[in-house]
């Protein structure tokens, strides 16, 4: 699989994220680094502890990231589960948390794939 | 009220006339009587100066001669024999020139002492003064007839017959006194009669041949006017015997004559002259008659300009009231035309309401079905939207009618204005498989200071009629140009062509265009919606813009609408367009668009060659392939007339080996529908119409990664001169984020520290050397402390460098946190995701 590939499959946008990073290198280099990021797993952590307003951090970064690495399906999901747990917790974010978790698995399958590929 | 002007004119005119006229007149009978007062006067004062000049005159003369006869007389005392001394008497009287002596008794007798025997005409009052002892003169006859002036003293001689005379007396002829009185100078005006109380002549003038002067004036009279004679004879007759002067001025027939009347000293007599008035009326006359002249002159002049000026007020006030009936005729016709537009306003806006009414209902009845509702609502969706497009442009032309409609003058970029409109005008023209072109070429400035909201206006609504009257299959063109502007420096004239091969409109529609609520009068055009405000709104954007616009039509041929705007060129910094030096080629059926994208693509830095189809376009990339110097970027038009772009792409992938060319199709169509068979064919991104610089810049930009840019690194990194080794915190509490940001700018040179959150950011600020860090990136939504609490920190220090650079990073982009990352003392913010160039401007505009 391509990295083109791989942001077909993730649904982003490959062009845009090339013209940011300007090189393929760097544009692999850290989409593989964000099945390091943590952010996905704080988000979890503090839905399920109930810390709303760390939630609210993390959604907010993984949408930075999103932005960064052009992950546009993840970033549309992750972007309006933000806005909802800015004023808290409430019946629509529970439903957004629900797309955003989807978005991330769909993501994380297109990157590991990349990443067996490219043998990283 | 036109006829009561027109007769209060007509009777004002015909009193001024009759007021002129009758106050000329008075005045020249006024001075004409006024000026024979004033003759008569002068007349009266030089007789009366002549006759007494005359008299004065016979009294000097009468009074010489009767010395002489007293001196006579003294000779002689009083008891000589006068009959004795005859000798010595006649010698003396000779001497003195009297012809004739005697001695006069009481009774009037005389008795010769010398010449011939004379007798006296009116003795009576002769003896009677004499016996007074007064001094007389008297008129005599000696025997022959002749007539005799008689001078008497008082002397008591002894007479003949022995009794004392009463007088001496001397006789002279009496033409000695005519004489000395020069009453017969034919030359002068007046002439002189000397008579008695009862109107006999004592001397008269040579041509007075009559004995009476009473006959005299009678006779001059004539018959006709006998009454008159009379009446200036009595007159006259009255005035000698109470021995007053007598003035007169008398009317003969055709002739006037003044007379003056006045008693001779020493004598009975009365001294009459005469003076002819005729040349002294002549000369009057002759005024009088000049002054009537003028008179007249000036009385028609002063008519003659009322009249003139009453005339062309007459004239001015018509076409006033003609004006008037004609403005209140357009008045009329355009509240006429008002009533209409209202009912078919009423109608086209009942239309799309009607449509949302029902669809509303049947949607609610249909709550469950969703495809029913989310049909529903997608037709009042559509009806909203035009029932909206038609309030707008009611509401708009309220406005301009009451005069408010004014320009929000702002940058606005051409590129954007065309794109937006290409866009929305795209579906229509897909609807009705029409041909869409757009061109641009020769532009100068493409960000220019303008209402672009309006501009969008009219040039939307130029296209959409466009679209509108084309019938399916038509063609539109859209062609966009510049050229220095006569405005001056700064301006710049853009010229922009809308045109169709549409139904086009008729020569009277033609003119008629433009005006509020007009729309040609035929059924097929009634078909089409639409206020038929449109194009009066449009008008009036241009004329406001200072703009012109000229339409061009031919019934059943097209239309072509051309706009003129001259507009000020905004001063954006265009950041340097420049991309690496590609060989590149262009294919395009438009020669135009082929030259100006060429143009443009050289500014960029780009050789580039172009061809008409795809066919040739082949040849000419298997021939470079040949030459071992392939082009780097292929643009290709989609429509093109042989084989179209996305086979032309098709085939030079087939026949590529190695590596991928890009290929990038240009259309003005919408790029969706065919990105998935194009993608399969090898086009690797899609550029819209219209090709302005700044879009091929852009859209080429992306490519840059798998072309060769070496060059462009190596022109950044001078650029990036100034940001060498400047050192950098940047607050992230992302990793991932940090390294893209790391490795992002380290590019550009910079030296980057990390701080994970707003604590470490500030610690690490405080614990540095003064001046050590040249700015600071600074992400807003951290743990621990936030980037406004961290920037309130810093800029509390009491360094020097706390008022160092702070650039907030945020993907909030809202207003209000823009606002209060300014307020906590950031100088500038930038949104993620990253934007190198974005980052770097800012960095070199605020670091020092």
């Amino acid at each position: 699989m391509s990295l083109k590939e791989c942001y077909v499959s993730l649904e982003g946008d490959y062009e845009d994220v090339l013209g940011r990073l300007r090189s393929e290198r760097l544009v692999q280099k850290f989409v593989l680094k964000f099945l390091n990021d943590g952010s996905y797993d704080l988000l979890c952590r503090s839905l399920e502890s109930g810390d709303y307003g760390e939630a609210f951090r993390a959604a907010h970064t993984i949408k930075g990231v999103c932005q960064n690495l052009s992950f546009t399906k993840l970033y549309a999901s992750s972007n309006q589960l933000t806005e909802a747990l800015r004023s808290g917790w409430s019946q629509k974010a529970a439903g957004l948390v629900e797309q955003v978790k989807q978005d991330y698995e769909q993501t994380v399958a297109a990157i590991r794939e990349l990443q067996k590929e490219t043998g990283a | 009220m036109k006829n009561k002007t027109t007769r209060f004119l007509s009777v004002s005119i015909v009193v001024i006339i009759a007021l002129c006229v009758s106050v000329f007149s008075f005045l020249a009978y006024y001075m004409n009587r006024k000026s024979m007062e004033t003759i008569s006067e002068v007349g009266t004062i030089y007789m009366t100066g002549m006759n007494e000049r005359i008299s004065i005159h016979f009294q000097t003369a009468i009074e010489t001669r009767l010395a002489q006869v007293e001196a006579l007389a003294k000779l002689y005392p009083q008891d000589t024999d006068m009959e004795a001394e005859k000798e010595s008497l006649a010698y003396n009287a000779k001497a003195r020139e009297l012809d004739y002596l005697a001695l006069c008794s009481e009774s009037g007798e005389f008795q010769m002492l010398y010449g011939d025997r004379i007798e006296i005409i009116d003795p009576q009052p002769f003896v009677e003064s004499l016996k007074q002892g007064v001094k007389k003169v008297a008129v005599g006859t000696d025997s022959a007839g002749n007539r005799l002036v008689l001078m008497a003293i008082p002397a008591s001689y002894v007479m003949s017959d022995g009794r004392p005379c009463a007088a001496l007396v001397a006789g002279i002829p009496a033409d000695y006194i005519r004489d000395i009185l020069a009453l017969d100078e034919n030359n002068t005006l007046v002439y002189s009669h000397i008579i008695r109380m009862d109107g006999s002549f004592v001397i008269r003038s040579a041509d007075a041949y009559r004995e009476s002067y009473f006959d005299r004036i009678r006779g001059t009279f004539g018959e006709a006017e006998k009454e008159k004679a009379e009446w200036y004879v009595s007159q006259l007759a009255q005035a000698m015997s109470r021995d007053e002067e007598y003035s007169c001025i008398m009317q003969i027939g055709s002739e006037t004559r003044h007379l003056y009347c006045e008693k001779l000293p020493y004598s009975e007599w009365y001294l009459v002259t005469i003076m002819p008035y005729d040349t002294l009326n002549a000369t009057v006359g002759n005024l009088n008659r000049q002054w009537g002249y003028m008179v007249l002159g000036s009385c028609s002049l002063v008519l003659g300009s009322l009249l003139i000026v009453f005339v062309k007020y007459f004239k001015l006030l018509r076409e006033q009231m003609e004006e008037l009936d004609k403005a209140r005729e357009e008045a009329i016709e355009a509240s006429r035309a008002k009533s209409e537009f209202l009912s078919n306003m009423s109608h086209d806006i009942r239309t799309p309401m009607n449509a949302i009414v029902g669809m509303t209902a049947i949607a609610t009845a249909n709550i469950g079905n969703i495809q029913q509702v989310q049909n529903c609502l997608k037709k009042i969706t559509m009806s909203s939207k035009h029932l909206l497009g038609l309030i707008n442009d009611v509401l708009d032309m309220s406005k301009i009618e009451s005069g408010k409609m004014t320009l929000n003058m702002d940058q606005a970029s051409l590129r954007e204005v065309m794109d937006s409109i290409v866009n929305i005008v795209q579906p229509q023209v897909k609807a009705k498989n029409q041909q869409f072109e757009v061109l641009i070429r020769d532009i100068i400035a493409e960000n220019v200071c303008c209402d672009s909201v309006r501009l969008n206006q009219v040039l939307l609504n130029l296209l959409s009629n466009a679209v509108k009257f084309t019938p399916d299959g038509g063609s539109i063109r859209v062609t966009m140009y510049q050229e220095p502007s006569p405005r001056g420096e700064g301006f710049v004239r853009n010229h922009i062509l809308v045109e169709d091969t549409g139904i086009g409109m008729s020569q009277e529609f033609k003119e008629k265009i433009f005006d509020s609520f007009s729309r040609e009068d035929s059924t097929r055009v009634r078909k089409t919606e639409g206020t038929g405000l449109g194009m009066a709104i449009t008008k009036y954007i241009v004329d406001t813009m200072e703009g012109t616009i000229q339409v061009d039509s031919e019934q059943g041929k097209g239309t072509c609408f051309h706009l003129i705007l001259d507009l000020e060129e905004a001063l954006v910094q265009e950041e340097d367009m420049i991309l690496p030096r590609w060989d590149m080629l262009v294919v395009d059926d438009d020669h135009l668009l082929c030259e100006s994208v060429v143009a443009s693509l050289k500014e960029i830095g780009i050789n580039a060659e172009w061809t008409l189809d795809g066919e040739s376009a082949l040849e000419m990339v298997e021939k470079r392939r040949r030459e071992k110097r392939e082009y780097q970027i292929i643009l290709v038009d989609w429509k093109l007339p042989g084989i179209d772009g996305i086979e032309t792409a098709r085939r030079i992938n087939r026949s590529l080996s190695g590596e991928d060319i890009p290929i990038i199709l240009i259309s003005a169509y919408d790029w969706n529908e065919i990105e998935a068979e194009a993608r399969d064919a090898g086009i690797s991104g899609f550029i819209s119409k219209p090709l302005f610089k700044s879009t091929l810049f852009y859209g080429l930009r992306p490519y840059m990664g798998s072309a060769d840019c070496k060059k462009e690194e190596q022109k950044a990194s001078e650029d990036n001169r100034d940001l060498q080794g400047r050192h950098i915190l940047l607050a992230e509490d992302n990793e991932l984020n940090w390294e893209i940001a790391y490795e992002l700018l380290s590019e550009l040179g910079l030296d980057l520290e990390w701080a994970e959150n707003g604590k470490i950011c500030t610690d690490k600020f405080i614990r540095s050397e003064p001046g050590y860090y040249d700015a600071v990136l600074m992400d807003i939504r951290m743990p621990v402390m936030t980037g406004y609490e961290a920037a309130r920190a810093i800029r509390a220090t009491d360094r020097k460098d706390s008022d160092i650079p702070i650039i907030a990073m945020t993907a909030d982009a809202f207003a209000e946190d823009i606002k209060k990352c300014l307020d906590c003392g950031m100088n500038a913010h930038v949104a993620k995701p990253i934007d190198v160039r974005e980052v770097s401007r800012l960095l070199k505009k605020y670091m020092k």
